[in-house]
This record gives structure tokens, sequence and C-alpha cells, in this order.
């Protein structure tokens, strides 16, 4: 499971591409499915599914996606009357604790993802710490199976470790990087349900090493990395003066965790077939005519490179897709969701620079490029939503 | 490979069988059953178990085990007395030493096999010195024979600067401060202040010398620092456990009983009562789930728990 959250934070982008890939019956339908999802909290988006069964990844995912994106809006207007919830917890809230556990987050995510974390300072500092909160939580679930402790892992451990994410939900956290990520999720208004899939994702982890089709991967990659987008949007803000709908928001920023996990997943190709993992659809290897043993060989032939073509292809639709909503978010996030948008990109063209051997080369951008990004992304961030051209920061 | 070890806890565990048992070891007069494992697989490591010890039941089995601790996990051995608990330690930790002695023997006997295929193929020597880390900040290893060449190295240069000090420098007549001046000239010139050029020779060297050796010293610290925060788990910075955060690292918490709050008018509100916390039993910490408390950044490395001997 190399590579699962060595994304960069990119949330919210539009994703219009991915609306037009489903078809337009499908669309009509899920509408009408809306409202009777809308207020079942706690239910599984996935209950659905049992209904009807040949449903597509891409269309179980977009579900989720709105139903973030009306519990978001009920959140809006609940806010008002909810009473503070430090009040619900049965512990004295330690402020100095507080702050401690914030920069521990700080550290962890510093030393473990240095490019994004230099990103994330140049966001507001309240929604820095959030951010570094949702970073720690994300990655300690990843470490759970992918890390030294990796072998101990049962399915009874994970159920623990969700159990202990309903409780920092409701107040209760467990230890003090539960703390901040309960504190984190008080602030704003962050739903469960993306953290839950994560969860998810790591289970389908345990079991699963081969794809058969994108459509099985395209549900890896949302469980992985596009629940950190979903995650990540009510921390970055969608801009008041946004007139785009909030799910298309969702889209984009799903899009962009899609884009993300898609670029690691090319760009780690050796290093996953080391440890005996192809996180490649099978169905696209054999149209290519490759097998498992040509990717475990790891020699560059021109088929690799016209499969590898196809699939920098398409992880850059889905960074299009992305581009399409970052306007919409909050003047102060712009920035920083550019400058990582624009950073990952360029992992492409690093790939494709690298002759394409993802075997035994790391498509690695250098720091002048990632320094000279910086003002490009600055100048794109100052453009306001597509419909209100705004000349000033607000 | 995950998945391989993840199965390997679901197998039906080998049960102890008395032809295949190596030792019979009496501790403390109660005979402990040790089982050849069968398989090398750590579910084995979790199924030799004695039949006459004191324990509460169900903790023998391995899938019950996990390693994430809970709010309730604290008090999975809760029911037990004092003397039971140091029993069970006990019982426990000459397990793990058996085991341990066990491993080291698998050990030997796969060592001895792989060497053999080994020297089929060619000749390969098998360092068994464990490498040295260097305390100086840019050298990576330190064997003997980096050792001799640092030696070699360092007496040179010494040598080398005190012939240069102390006959070439004063034979050439040798300026060395800007554009060729001498000692005084340089400090007129860089207007700084005039009992500099006064300072006695000795004096100089033996201050330069300190400076030197005091900064040297620094520089190796630091560096050694920042090694071993290396190693560190960064989750809790190798302290191995976490602040609960139930009670905020405190250990208690408050007694919030919700029915004495709605209780009749005209009784005086309870002042409110502190318990022991029951996340993490009044100690303030819990486990770091990361480093499984043992503060090491890789809790494989040097962990007998995971991997002993290697």
């Amino acid at each position: 499971m190399a590579g699962v959250l060595f994304w960069v934070i990119c949330p919210k982008e539009n994703a219009t591409a991915l609306l037009s890939l489903i078809p337009r019956s499908v669309k009509q339908k899920r509408s009408r499915l809306c409202p009777t999802l809308k207020f079942s909290t706690g239910v599984s988006a996935f209950s659905s599914a049992v209904a009807n069964p040949a449903r597509s990844s891409e269309e179980k995912v977009y579900e989720v996606v709105l139903k973030q994106a009306a519990l978001v809006k009920e959140q809006r207007q609940k806010k008002n009357l909810d009473l503070k919830r430090a009040a619900e917890t049965d512990g004295m809230t330690d402020w100095d604790l507080l702050k401690e556990a914030y920069d521990r987050c700080g550290e962890v995510c510093a030393e473990y993802a240095k490019t994004f974390y230099l990103g994330t300072l140049l966001m507001t500092p309240e929604r820095r710490r959030a951010v570094w909160a949702i970073y720690v939580w994300c990655r300690r679930t990843d470490e759970l199976v992918d890390g030294p402790n990796a072998s101990h892992i049962t399915p009874r451990a994970l159920d623990r470790w969700e159990r202990r994410l309903d409780d920092l939900f409701e107040g209760r956290p467990y230890d003090m990087f539960d703390a901040a990520l309960s504190d984190t999720v008080s602030k704003y208004p962050v739903d469960i349900q993306p953290f839950k899939d994560m969860i998810e994702g790591m289970r389908l982890d345990l079991r699963k090493s081969r794809y058969k089709n994108f459509d099985e991967l395209y549900l890896y990659c949302y469980y992985v990395a596009g629940t950190v987008g979903l995650m990540s949007v009510p921390v970055m803000g969608i801009a008041p003066e946004s007139k785009a709908s909030t799910e298309s928001v969702y889209n984009a920023a799903l899009a962009l965790g899609i884009a993300n996990q898609l670029t690691n997943i090319l760009r780690d190709v050796g290093e996953d077939a080391r440890r005996g993992r192809i996180y490649l659809p099978e169905d696209e290897l054999a149209r290519a005519g490759l097998s498992d043993d040509d990717i475990f060989f790891g020699q560059v032939t021109d088929k690799w490179r016209n499969f590898m073509k196809d699939q920098i292809k398409r992880a850059r639709m889905f960074f299009d897709e992305a581009e399409k909503g970052v306007t919409e978010l909050n003047a102060a996030s712009r920035w920083p969701v550019w400058a990582s948008l624009m950073l990952y990109r360029q992992i492409l063209d690093a790939i494709e620079a690298n002759d394409y051997n993802n075997f035994t080369k790391r498509a690695y951008v250098g720091k002048a490029k990632k320094f000279a990004s910086l003002p490009v992304a600055y100048g794109r961030a100052l453009m306001g939503t597509s419909k209100l051209f705004d000349l000033s920061r607000t | 490979m995950t998945t391989f070890h993840f199965y390997s806890h679901l197998l039906p565990l080998p049960t102890t069988s008395p032809t295949s048992f190596k030792t019979l070891i009496p501790l403390n007069g109660i005979p402990k059953f040790v089982s050849s494992p069968r398989h090398s697989s750590p579910s084995s490591l979790l199924c030799s178990s004695s039949k006459n010890k004191p324990s509460p039941s169900g903790d023998n089995n391995p899938s019950d085990f996990c390693i994430i601790e809970g709010p309730e996990t604290v008090r999975d051995f809760g029911q037990m007395q004092l003397q039971e608990i140091e029993d069970n330690i006990r019982s426990r930790r000459n397990r793990i030493f058996l085991l341990m002695e066990e491993v080291r023997r698998l050990r030997i006997q796969q060592r001895i096999k792989n060497v053999k295929v080994i020297n089929e193929n060619g000749n390969e020597e098998i360092d068994e010195m464990p490498d040295i880390p260097s305390s100086i900040p840019f050298l990576s290893y330190v064997t003997p024979k980096t050792m001799k060449q640092l030696y070699f190295t360092s007496l040179a240069f010494i040598s080398g600067i005190i012939v240069f000090g102390g006959l070439i420098a004063p034979t050439l007549e040798l300026k060395l401060g800007l554009g060729g001046t001498s000692y005084e000239d340089f400090i007129r010139n860089m207007h700084l202040p005039l009992q500099l050029s006064q300072v006695d020779p000795i004096v100089a060297s033996f201050s330069g010398g300190v400076v030197g050796v005091i900064s040297a010293l620094m520089l190796i610290e630091a560096n050694n620092v920042e090694q071993q925060e290396k190693k560190r788990c960064k989750y809790c910075h190798g302290n191995g456990y976490l602040a609960c955060a139930k009670c905020s690292a405190s250990g208690v918490c408050l007694n919030i009983d919700p029915i004495s709050l709605s209780s009749a008018s005209g009784q005086p509100l309870k002042v409110p009562t502190t318990q022991r916390c029951p996340n993490c039993s009044g100690s303030g910490k819990v486990m770091c789930p990361t480093c499984l408390c043992t503060g090491m950044m890789m809790a494989s490395e040097h962990d007998p728990r995971i991997d002993p001997f290697d």
C-alpha cells in the first residue's frame, strides 16, 4: 500500500467531467434518491447498492459526494442552535494539551510529508492546524495496515479503531491526537463518513492486491484519497460569493484526490511491485499486452510506454476536472490548493521525463521547480470565482 | 505481504502434542511444556501454552488479542487479584524467554542452511559484526579500516599544520592578512580595536585551539542528537505513550452524574467528585499505537517483540 498518504491536500475542484462520465438517465434517478439519503445519517452510503447491484463505483462514490454536500447544508442551518460541543464531553478540556497536540501534529506532518507541510504553511493558522490533525489521523490509520506493525493488524483492530473514531466524533477522544481531530471536527463541519470510508479502504487493502478493472481501482482511490478531499472541503471553506453548487465543489475535491492517488500509483509502480502489489487495472494491462510478470520484471518496453501514456492521460484528465473548481474556494485557501495541484501534476511530467521508467527511477520534482510553481499558483489564486472576478484578495 | 501475515492469524493453531515438545523445564515448581513450533509464523508464537498456570479464560486465544487499545481495554485484566497478576506476569516473561531462545536456535539453523546455498553459488562473506555508526557528521559507518585511515589523515594534518605554522610560515615571512599585510596592519585596516594586535602569541594560539575544540565537540553533539532523534517515534517523541485525552493526562475525571443534576430543587448541588480516569486507569497515558510503546521510529528495529536476535 505504498503511496497512500503521500498525497498533497487539494480539496475542492469542480468535477463536471466526472458528471459527464455518468449517463444522463442514471443522473435523473439519483436526484430522486437524494432526499431519502439526506437524512439517513449513520447509514452507509452503499446500502442502496443492495437494491441496485450493477452500479459502477463512480456512481456509488457520487452518491457519497451528494450526501456530503447535503449534510453541509443541513449543518449550516443547525449551527446556530448547537450548544458548544465541549459541554458534552465528560472530561476537562485542557487547552495546553490541545495546543501541544496540534504542535505535535505539525511535527509529524513536517517529518513525513515535507512538501505538503510547506504547502500548509501557506494557509491560515487555524486551517493549518485542522489540516494537520486530519493528516495525522489519516497517517496513523494508514500505518496500521502499512507500517511496521502491519503484520499484527486484524479486522478486530480496525473495528476498534473505528470505534475510537466514533467516540472522538462524539467528543470523547482517546489520546492526544484524537483530541486534536475532535477539536477540529467541532470547529469545522466535517462529516464522519469519509473517515469511515477510509477505514473501509484499509480493510479492502488487507484483502486485495490486484484490481481487475478501473472501476475497482477507482473505488480504492476514492477510499484512500478521495475521502481526504471530502474531509478537507469543510476546512478549506467555499467562497461565500461562489455561485457553484456545493456538490460540484465536492466533486472537484474528489477528482483532485483521485488524481493524486493515480499519480502516486504511477510513480511507485516499481516500489509496489517489489512488495507484491500492482495497483493497475488488469484488463487494461491485458489490452496493452502486458502481464503481471512484465511488471515484476521491470523492463521498460514500447508496450509499457504506450500503456503509461494512456494512464498518464487519464490522470491528467482528473487534474483538469479538479482545476475547474479551485476558484470556488475561499480566497485564503486557493493559493495552497493551487500550489499543491501544480506540484503534484509535475510528477506526471517527471515520469515522462524518466522515459516512463517508474520501475527503478523515482519521478522527482526538484526544489527549484517547486519554488518556481509558487508564484504561478499565487497568480492563479488571485483569480476569483468564475462568476465574480475580484482583483483583490478578500 | 501483509495479507499473508493476516491470514496466518486465522489458521488453526497447532496444539501442544507430547511427541513434539523439546524441553520440560520446571520453573518455580510448575512444569512448563514448550512445543516446537511447526510453522515459524507469528501465530505459533502465541500458541505454545502451559497447562498449569492460572490465567483468565480466553486470553490464550490470539484471535481475541488486538493491538489497538480502546477505551475499555485497560480493564481487560481488571478482574484479577494482585497475586494473580504477578503470577501472570511471571509466567508470561518465562514464556517470552523460552520462545526467544527457540527463535535464536531456529535462526542458527536458518543461517546454516542459507550459508550452504550461498556457498554453492559463490564465496560470500557474512559480516557478523554490527556496523558502528560514526559520530563525525559526514561519515556514515566506521570500520577498523576506516579508523586506521582516520588516524593517519588526522595525524598527517596535525603535523602538517605544525610544520607549516612553526617552520614554513616564519621562514617565508608569510603575511596572511588581507592583501599580504601583517597582523598589525590588518587590525589597523579593519578598524578593529588596536589592543588586538598586542595579543601574546601563546594566548592567541591557546584561545584559537579552545574555540576549535569546543565548536568541534558541539558539532558532534548536535549531530548525535539529530541521529538519536531520527530513531525516535515521532508520535510519542520516544516516550512510548501518548497523553490520555479523557482526563487530559491528569489521571482523574470529573464524576458527572446526570441524575443528580436534575434532582428535585431544594437540595443543594453536590460538589463534583473526581474518579480515576477509566481510559488510562489513572496513569494519564495511553499506548502509542504507531510504535507499540517501544518509542522507536520503526518498532521492528531492535525490538525483541518483533525480531529477537536479529
